[in-house]
């Protein structure tokens, strides 16, 4: 089924929420996975994969564990909270390339790259083994296909030149995917009771009128 | 003598966004449905109503076409026949009066196909890319009933009791921006007819008027036979469409920053340059003082049977007679009148009558009002991402210029934060419950800014001033949507409201009329502290007689001759 990028980015943000994430990353997830959408792939696969991987519960393990040299964490690399940082500290692509090992669903982090080329209106590239991306913030240049997880993974500004191409309006997710995502974005909603439903719904006076 | 560089400043954020105030705001010329109407009259769009095919019950459907100099846009209406018992304006609500999609383009007969499958499902229904908004509405029975019987026993219609109503139809819904499947809004925001905030919806609700208008005679027609009488033209000018909006509406102006501030910045800077002005011709003053009197009109049609409404139109009544004694001893026309007007407003008037004012300073100016209307939409995606590299310090600055007042109440203390937002699963919509006598803590939704925003400056305080945030971000994510909305702070100084949003004492009302005042609303009957009636489109011109001479002031009714 067909869907508006907007119904991708509000399910997205509820999914996220609802594995545990805090909003304020549910956010960005779910721009990302909006970002991905209009470049023709499919970011609620991405999405699903991450948010299947629990990294939520035990986040301090699956972050890098400081800001100088390579980014390594205990474990293996949230997507969601790497990309954040990648885009929070995108002006650490001015001194050199930023480094980050044993990432899972590196295809999470090319939207937040994507951020890093538009705040510095220059090109970023995203390097995994075969696979290579290049954004300008608009668009994406990916070859070869991305992998689900990358032992190294290498970001940096680059100088080549993106070749215009279309981006999509819709998106068709995958239905075991959207699925997934609907699944946990259940779980941000609050049962209904009968209370609830004459209290925190305002019914006030007939309308029947 | 007019300037553009004003010389008064803006007022406060802090004072601006109190949410007593924000639940003061009345519409003016930089509403919504105003700049649609300007427009439409300006650029002398063409209407036409390519089908209507309604049985004598009401049953059927119809399209309205609005063509302006680029493109076309289609109302394509349903009409049901709705048991009594089933008609509810609550958004719960699965079956109603009328069902409506506005088409991007002319339907063919396979869209309408498509389309009758959907659109009079709502929420349960899908619709494409090709249609911008969906909606519904509801008769009001009384009024309804009242205008078809008078019309088929040959009689125009009292207008007492449509003043005192409003409206034939209240909308109950109208989803934009993608939502059930509908085009996002990227699709129409480089159109310059509808790259305003919401002019696509303003637009299917004017269609809607004209639809309702030609139902009522059509079922008047099928009742009365030859002898129905049709309806006058300027009796049916009086007739707005309502509105119904509950709880659903009142998160977005938390969840829009950029944009909220920006209809707010817009309308204070309007208010300012007015202000700056040194004097003022005759000509503006009369404008003015007619204006006033045209508002007092309408005023006098506003009802409520809520009692905290019935408290601000008693205050707003005595500060019209306030107004008109003190302009009967005022001189407008040097001195900075306007400024002097509002400072005078400052100490005499309720908030109902100081907003009322603000808002009628702006109206003999559309030379240096109306072109604001271009920088109401959001087109800054880019505020989103967070600067990383911002110092600790310079964040708690800005959390501290936007929710100072916030930093030392005690948050868990239950007076003030008695409330909780959530979306309730049987119906996807926001909620406000009580957060000590329901289950519903795990499930709030990040709409108390001021709250979170005390919890981050609390948790900030142990980093070194001069950390980039990033660092923090990266060990506190849970203060991350706190952190975006202070560094958007920069752009956006009328972004937050100065207010606690989950306090026992919070009034959901006021935010759905301070974004309800931008569409244009007018005559807010609240129904409950969460819900409230509103009128649009009352006294507008129909396409047969807008032009350029009545496209604006319409909202100010003048006393039949």
């Amino acid at each position: 089924m067909s869907f508006s990028l907007n119904e991708i980015e509000a399910t997205a943000k509820r999914a996220t929420r609802g594995a545990g994430y805090a909003w304020g990353i549910s956010e960005e997830a779910a721009k990302a996975t909006r970002w991905l959408c209009a470049q023709g792939l499919d970011g609620t696969v991405e999405l699903s994969r991450v948010l299947e991987g629990e990294f939520a519960g035990s986040l301090e393990d699956h972050v890098p564990a400081g800001l100088d040299g390579d980014w390594v964490g205990r474990k293996d690399l949230c997507p969601l909270m790497v990309g954040a940082l990648l885009s929070d500290c995108a002006h650490m692509l001015l001194a050199g390339p930023i480094r980050i090992r044993q990432v899972s669903s590196p295809m999470m982090i090319l939207p937040f790259a994507a951020y890093a080329a538009r705040m510095h209106n220059t090109v970023v590239s995203v390097t995994a083994g075969d696979f290579k991306a290049l954004t300008d913030g608009a668009r994406l240049m990916p070859r070869n296909d991305c992998p689900v997880r990358a032992d190294h993974v290498e970001v940096a500004f680059s100088d080549l030149l993106i070749e215009p191409c279309s981006r999509q309006t819709r998106a068709t997710p995958d239905p075991a995917a959207w699925t997934i995502l609907n699944r946990f974005a259940h779980l941000t909603y609050a049962p209904a009771t009968e209370e609830s439903r004459l209290l925190g719904a305002g019914a006030g006076l007939s309308d029947n009128d | 003598m007019n300037t553009v560089n004003p010389t008064i400043e803006r007022r406060d954020p802090a004072t601006v966004m109190r949410l007593s105030r924000l639940g003061s705001l009345h519409q003016c010329r930089l509403s919504f449905m105003r700049q649609l109407t300007r427009r439409m009259a300006a650029e002398q769009w063409v209407f036409s109503r390519p089908v209507f095919d309604i049985d004598d019950n009401g049953v059927g459907h119809a399209v309205y076409s609005a063509q302006g100099p680029d493109r076309t846009y289609s109302l394509v209406a349903f009409a049901h026949d709705l048991p009594p018992e089933q008609r509810s304006d609550r958004v719960i609500a699965e079956a109603w009066d009328a069902t409506f999609t506005l088409f991007d383009g002319v339907p063919t007969k396979d869209d309408i196909q498509r389309l009758s499958r959907n659109v009079p499902l709502q929420e349960a229904g899908r619709v494409s890319e090709n249609e911008l908004s969906l909606s519904r509405a509801n008769r009001s029975v009384r009024l309804w009933a009242h205008v078809v019987d008078q019309l088929a026993a040959g009689q125009q219609p009292d207008l007492a009791q449509i003043y005192k109503v409003g409206y034939l139809m209240r909308t109950t819904a109208v989803y934009g921006s993608g939502k059930f499947g509908a085009a996002d809004r990227e699709k129409i925001a480089d159109r310059p007819e509808v790259s305003g905030p919401f002019q696509a919806e303003m637009l299917s609700v004017y269609l809607t008027r004209i639809f309702v208008r030609d139902l009522v005679q059509h079922m008047a027609n099928a009742k009365g036979g030859t002898q129905t009488a049709q309806l006058d033209p300027d009796i049916a000018r009086w007739l707005g469409i309502g509105n119904s909006t509950g709880l659903g509406m009142a998160p977005f102006i938390v969840n829009h920053p950029i944009l909220f501030n920006n209809w707010i910045m817009v309308r204070e800077e309007a208010i300012a340059r007015v202000r700056s002005l040194d004097a003022a011709t005759d000509a503006q003053v009369a404008m003015f003082r007619e204006i006033f009197e045209r508002s007092k009109l309408s005023i006098s049609w506003w009802r409520s049977e809520h009692p905290i409404q019935i408290e601000k139109l008693a205050a707003l009544n005595a500060d019209l007679g306030a107004i008109a004694a003190h302009l009967d001893q005022t001189d407008l026309t040097e001195n900075q009148p306007w400024d002097r007007l509002i400072l005078w407003s400052r100490t005499a008037l309720s908030e109902e009558g100081q907003e009322l004012l603000a808002s009628l300073i702006l109206e003999p100016y559309g030379e240096l009002v109306d072109g604001l209307a271009s920088c109401m939409a959001d087109g800054n995606s880019a505020a989103f991402t967070i600067d990383g590299a911002m110092p600790v310090a310079q964040v708690r600055d800005l959390i501290r210029s936007s929710f100072g007042w916030a930093l030392d109440l005690d948050w868990s203390a239950p007076e003030h934060c008695a409330r909780a937002w959530y979306v309730s699963e049987e119906k996807l919509e926001p909620r406000l419950g009580e957060r000590f006598e329901e289950p519903i803590e795990e499930y709030e939704q990040p709409l108390a800014p001021a709250r979170d925003s005390a919890l981050a400056d609390k948790a900030l305080a142990d980093w070194l001033g001069e950390s980039p945030i990033a660092e923090f971000l990266l060990r506190h994510p849970e203060h991350r949507h706190t952190v975006r909305r202070a560094q958007m702070s920069r752009l956006a100084p009328y972004g937050e409201i100065s207010d606690n949003t989950i306090s026992a004492e919070v009034l959901p009302i006021d935010m759905l009329r301070a974004k309800l005042s931008f569409f244009g609303a007018t005559h807010f009957d609240p129904r409950s502290d969460r819900w409230v009636r509103i009128c649009m489109y009352s006294g507008a011109p129909y396409p047969e007689e807008l032009s350029p001479e009545n496209a604006d002031l319409w909202v100010y009714p003048e006393r039949a001759q």
